[in-house]
């Protein structure tokens, strides 16, 4: 080593000084010089051993002993290339994938939130009994009112909902951002201060007053090529100018509208962008009741340092009570048992549900490590014995016991940190790749990065991976007998026996974890499956869609959104290929909304939860959606106050007799009922087909439209057509999103296709790595066993027989693991119960095929081995004993 | 070059607190050291090299001696590597030598007796 060199010279030279000085000594006394130098020599007495005895008291003796067989272990290594490169590759791919994955869990799971003691921060739900049960939903503006005024508990509370705003620069169409849209006083519960400009002021929330914005970074490198002169420009968003006043933190990251949800339901918006710019809400107080309006607004707020989230919700509950108490008698509701609050942390709100299936990643990329070590070890194994000679030798020369561990734990050492080092490469890669196809509605995406913990982390598997892989070997060599081992010829070493029940153990270890990993991708597998090809009640293939958001600016009155409307489905209509067009006021698969009640008019006490949806004509016969009774929406049903109800209600409404021509309430307005349509699953995939009552659009013209079209071709090609189509009479329409049908169906599915290919690759990969393990046990074993094959044979075995012999071996810890492997995995199942539909626990078709492929799999693995171990000639075997 | 079987094989310890007494008396390099105590004791203990270095790097390790190169010899031409004591040194130096008494005198207490005074 470099700084030993220094040393090492440094002594060289005061040694040949003192040689010197002895060598003029002697010449002195008569001597001559050759003969001098010869004598100065012997009184110095051995260089090396004078040299050895300050090394050792420079304290070195022992790291060089460790350094040296570090470096011959590197040299051992490159000998058998074969090895060295499958054993890394295998570790680096494992520990690459760990790391990505621990990367994810971290970032979403365990690290606190971005925000200053975010451990304050938590978010407030009303808890109201008539809606759907006693569901978390966010709050009425009113009660957050009295929230922020009583709620002592709180240090600021903020109001937060989001939207999709089109924002305009100068020419061109408008483009989708993300847009938080917060009571003023957000950032100062979050406590972020502006990178630059400022914050909102309170006066920002008052109407007239509240026509600015502040960018988030991101949206300001992006749009705005990171400007400082950016403070004082003006954008249109949503059609309404607005003065930029600020810039957030490059640190700055708000959960988007997917993480944080008003309303809890088990669905996610595709698409929901990052949040990209702030603006202040206006809340006119008058303009809401004291019931109703719930589930628009999210509730952030920060508690007082010292105050627990129990106290928080303790004094939120009593508010409720005095807020239910005080409500004007003609806003009660006589359904309304009880009014109450929860407080959860925000963290907890913005990681959400996607917790189990990370974890369950975790484990599974985990397990994947155990094989990859196990299966190293035996290779390790493998090489050990061939190496016990070695051994014997070191330690009959006098190695320490410590020192012959540490030679054989050094290969282990080396490979694990080169697969480490490769492994954190292939990270970085894999979380590039991951962020493109992550499930869309895995919150804190964005904080997604490598950082220190993790590389911890990866430190730690390395250490475990050295310990799994190398220990056994190592151990078993430093217990070595000198005399024993030297006395046996290499091919039949001491411990044999022992070593091979060791092997047959490791691998039925490797055959136990790989089961349960392919059990829980067949069920995962068969769930998906279950989803994709259960009755949906709607066809989605052939089917473009348009995501539409009209400014309130222009399209503020009702006439005018009409009137837009009536011009794009004509438009539509016109396209060549279109078979039919329609519109809905909310997208398909993204959850429940718009939820109302129904009640009979001549019947009131039938009544039925629905959800409200505002539709054109054309618009089931576009979903191919089954009518079941009466008609679907006309061009008549404009002017008439028609409603088509979904199956489930009109027969809760009615159980006996038609509801054609009835008469329904909602939303404080009549309608006629006019048509049945199917149940259909037309909120999500993953329950039962929801409650819907459908209006024809003139009666209240969304903001939000969603066009569809139908078509001869498929849908890819349609799209661009009808976004011309919608630009051709409004051209500075924002168009929020364009996809097929068929897209929609897949991305509402994202999560649980993510789920299962990745258990899918990590089970191909543990059925490969496993294979490759049976095959080198197998491999060694029939190497090792030569003479007894030799001997067998000779006496009267046939090749068949020598066959049964190699696959007997490996039939025990294979059958072993397999066994234990089912049952556990039955174990197993049980805990990911609630992530899969439409599968039980126990499944014995899937786990009868799991069997299957794993039988075949390993009879693959024993085959080659078995057919060398059947073609030993037995004369050539025992001509060489 | 007799071999000198008078030669006492000296301890390590003792070597150790003969250098520091060597180079009470001025810096000195290897050779000096191991001459100086030859000629003092009378060729009677001669320090082998083998276990005079170690010792001198041993001690420059505990600090009670230093190291520098310096030139020296004839005409300035040559370097050695000078040790000198350091005020640990000398501290240590002064221990040493008490311990060393107060052995000998244990030992001799052994040996020949004193009438109890």
């Amino acid at each position: 080593m470099w700084w030993q060199k220094g040393r090492e010279d440094d002594l060289e030279r005061e040694l040949r000084a003192d040689l010197e000085l002895e060598a003029a000594e002697r010449e002195e006394q008569g001597l001559t010089p050759e003969e001098a130098r010869r004598a100065a020599g012997r009184a110095l007495g051995n260089v090396t051993r004078v040299k050895e005895e300050v090394r050792e008291s420079w304290g070195w003796a022992r790291w060089e002993a460790v350094l040296q067989d570090l470096r011959y272990a590197g040299r051992t290594l490159g000998k058998s290339k074969g090895f060295a490169l499958t054993a890394g590759i295998t570790l680096a791919l494992a520990i690459g994938a760990s790391t990505a994955v621990f990367t994810v869990v971290d970032s979403v799971i365990l690290r606190p939130l971005n925000y200053q003691q975010s451990g304050q921060l938590v978010v407030a739900w009303e808890r109201i009994q008539v809606l759907g049960g006693g569901g978390a939903t966010g709050p009425n503006p009113r009660h957050a009112d009295v929230w922020t005024k009583r709620a002592t508990a709180f240090s600021g509370l903020a109001l937060v909902r989001q939207v999709g705003g089109g924002l305009a620069l100068g020419g061109g169409h408008p483009q989708l951002v993300g847009t938080v849209m917060a009571t003023p006083n957000l950032l100062d519960v979050l406590q972020v201060q502006p990178l630059l400009g400022r914050g909102f002021e309170p006066d920002n929330g008052v109407a007239g007053k509240d026509a600015v914005a502040i960018l988030t970074y991101p949206l300001w490198q992006s749009r705005f090529q990171g400007d400082s002169k950016v403070i004082g420009r003006t954008v249109r968003l949503s059609d309404i100018p607005r003065q930029i006043i600020g810039v957030l933190p490059a640190s700055f990251h708000f959960p988007n509208g997917n993480a944080l949800r008003s309303f809890r339901s088990k669905q996610a918006t595709s698409n929901a962008p990052e949040p990209g710019i702030l603006i202040p809400a206006v809340i006119d107080l008058n303009a809401y009741g004291w019931n109703g309006d719930y589930g628009n607004w999210v509730a952030i707020a920060r508690l007082h340092p010292g105050v627990s989230i129990g106290q928080a919700e303790a004094q939120l509950n009593t508010i409720q009570d005095g807020i239910l108490r005080d409500m004007p008698a003609n806003e009660r509701d006589p359904r309304f048992h009880a009014l109450s609050a929860s407080v959860q942390p925000m963290q907890e709100v913005v990681v959400g549900d996607s917790e189990t299936g990370l974890w369950l990643l975790l484990a599974a990329v985990l397990g994947l490590l155990l094989l990859a070590c196990l299966n190293l070890a035996n290779a390790q194994l493998g090489r050990t014995l061939s190496r016990q000679r070695e051994a014997a030798v070191r330690s009959a020369l006098g190695a320490a016991r410590w020192r012959l561990v540490w030679n054989s734990l050094a290969e282990s050492l080396l490979l694990a940190s080169a697969g480490a080092g490769a492994g954190v490469v292939l990270a970085i890669a894999a979380l590039d790749l991951f962020r493109i196809a992550a499930p869309i509605d895995l919150p804190r995406l964005a904080e997604v990065h490598l950082n220190a913990g993790v590389l911890f982390f990866s430190a730690g598997l390395t250490v475990a991976a050295v310990l799994v892989s190398g220990i056994l070997p190592a151990l078993h060599l430093g217990r070595i007998d000198p005399q024993a081992s030297l006395q046996q010829g290499t091919n039949r070493s001491a411990g044999q026996r022992q070593s091979r029940s060791l092997r047959g153990w490791l691998i039925g270890l490797q055959v136990f974890g790989c089961t349960v990993l392919l059990l829980v991708t067949g069920l995962f597998s068969k769930s998906l499956l279950f989803l994709l090809h259960q009755d949906k009640g709607f066809e989605t293939a052939q089917v473009a869609v348009a995501a539409v958001d009209l400014a309130r600016n222009n399209y503020r009155e009702a006439p005018a959104r009409v009137a837009f409307d009536d011009a794009v489905l004509r438009n539509l209509r016109a396209l060549p290929g279109v078979q039919s067009a329609g519109l809905v006021s909310v997208m398909p698969l993204e959850g429940e909304s718009w939820i109302e009640g129904l009640q009979r008019v001549d019947q009131p006490e039938h009544e039925s939860i629905i959800n409200l949806r505002w539709v054109s004509p054309g618009y089931f016969e576009t979903m191919r959606e089954t009518l079941v009774a009466g008609r679907f929406f006309e061009e008549r049903d404009r002017n008439l106050a028609s409603a088509v109800l979904s199956e489930s209600v009109a027969k809760a409404l009615w159980p006996t007799g038609s509801p054609i021509g009835g008469q329904v309430r909602t939303e404080g307005r009549t309608f006629t009922v006019i048509g049945v349509v199917g149940d259909s699953r037309t909120t999500s995939l993953k329950t039962v087909p929801p409650r819907m009552a459908y209006l024809h659009y003139k009666d209240r013209p969304p903001f939000a439209t969603f066009f569809f079209v139908r078509g001869r071709q498929p849908a890819d090609a349609l799209i661009a057509d009808v976004r011309q189509a919608i630009w051709k009479d409004a051209p500075d329409i924002t168009i929020a999103r364009t996809k097929t049908l068929d897209a929609q169906l897949n991305d509402s599915l994202a999560r649980e296709r993510f789920q299962t290919s990745v258990l899918i690759i990590f089970g191909m990969a543990a059925l490969l790595l496993a294979m490759l393990g049976i095959y080198g046990v197998l491999s060694y074993s029939t190497a090792t066993r030569k003479q007894e094959i030799g001997v067998r044979m000779a006496l009267g075995a046939t090749r068949a027989t020598i066959y049964g012999l190699t696959f007997r071996e490996a039939a025990k810890p294979v059958g072993a693991g397999l066994a234990a492997g089912s049952a556990a995995s039955l174990l197993a199942a049980r805990l990911i119960e609630k992530l899969l539909y439409g599968t039980r626990a126990v499944d014995l078709p899937v786990l009868f095929l799991v069997a299957a492929l794993f039988l075949a799999a390993a009879v693959t693995a024993a085959f080659l081995p078995a057919r060398r171990a059947a073609s030993v000639d037995p004369m050539e075997v025992l001509r060489a004993e | 070059m007799e071999q000198d079987s008078d030669r006492i094989e000296l301890l390590q310890g003792t070597l150790d607190m003969l250098i520091l007494r060597t180079l009470q008396f001025g810096p000195a390099h290897g050779h000096q050291i191991a001459k100086h105590i030859q000629r003092t004791t009378d060729d009677l203990l001669q320090v082998e090299h083998g276990s005079l270095y170690p010792a001198l790097h041993r001690l420059e390790r505990k600090r009670w001696i230093s190291a520098k190169w310096e030139p020296a010899g004839k005409d300035l031409r040559r370097e050695f590597k000078y040790y000198r004591l350091t005020a640990a040194g000398k501290k240590q130096l002064v221990t040493e030598e008490s311990n060393w008494k107060r052995m000998t005198q244990a030992i001799a207490r052994i040996m020949w007796p004193a009438e109890e005074s």
